[in-house]
């Protein structure tokens, strides 16, 4: 019943928790990781960050990010338990698995894709640093947005 | 035969011709629109929800997911970009509406 797969958990702890409910926290996570034959593969800590909008009364908030391989069993129960933690403001969890297999899958197929057409035409497989074609004005991607986000009115 | 296609980058190059628009387009000549798929034309494979920077493009000051129409999106990408959006918005990264 139990495969493992792949899920990413985020949270945004509200911003009057101290610093230590925060360890608090990721300590329970990580109990209820073990209970359940889970591994905790990476955390990452966002520190405090501003919300785009509010949430209850919150206008920022501490992100934590958790890497978690598991069954589902195991992420019910930590949504469950992250449900009635009146700390945590909001939380996400996305099984992420399939997706970076796909991606990893078309990667690999685009490399050996070009390193087929390339030996096709007498070149070494990997392209070298000299002969990138001149990278394209590609940098305008600047000027359509990046204000929307932070200035939220 | 070294097949020398003019200016040497394939797509981008030859679709800009052929949509010769900039003219049809309404209000022409405001952005210079790049009509190309900004996640085919960089490799990007997974459009991940927690990278701002990534999805602000496709989200104008009013906070919409900005259409393929004008932002040259494939279909494909489209998709995940919509979903990536979503969970971005539910993680207060990005905006649900500005106004």
């Amino acid at each position: 019943m139990s495969q493992n797969r792949q899920y990413e958990l985020v949270y945004i702890v509200s911003p009057d928790a101290s610093e230590q409910a925060v360890a608090d926290l990721h300590t329970q996570v990580e109990q209820i990781v073990q209970r359940f034959n889970g591994t905790l593969d990476k955390t990452e800590n966002w520190g405090r960050r501003k919300l785009a909008y509010e949430i209850g009364h919150a206008r920022e908030g501490t992100y934590v990010i958790e890497t978690i391989t598991g069954s589902g069993e195991l992420m019910k129960e930590i949504d469950r338990r992250l449900r009635v933690t009146d700390t945590i403001i909001r939380h996400l969890t996305v099984r992420v698995d399939q997706d970076l297999r796909v991606a990893d899958r078309l990667r690999t197929e685009r490399k050996e894709t070009q390193a087929r057409r390339r030996t096709a035409r007498g070149l070494p497989p990997e392209p070298l640093p000299s002969e990138r074609r001149g990278d394209r004005d590609d940098d305008d991607s600047g000027d359509m947005g990046l204000e929307g986000v932070e200035g939220t009115r | 035969m070294s097949g020398e296609r003019g200016g040497g980058r394939g797509r981008g190059g030859k679709k800009d011709d052929k949509d010769k628009a900039k003219g049809d387009r309404p209000r022409g000549g405001f952005f210079r629109r790049r009509r190309v798929c900004k996640f085919c034309a960089d490799k990007i494979d997974y459009i991940n929800y927690k990278d701002v920077r990534l999805l602000a493009p496709f989200i104008p000051e009013r906070g919409k997911i900005q259409p393929r129409r004008i932002s040259g999106t494939c279909a494909k990408h489209q998709r995940a970009l919509q979903t990536a959006i979503s969970r971005a918005r539910q993680l207060a990264l990005i905006p649900y509406v500005t106004d």
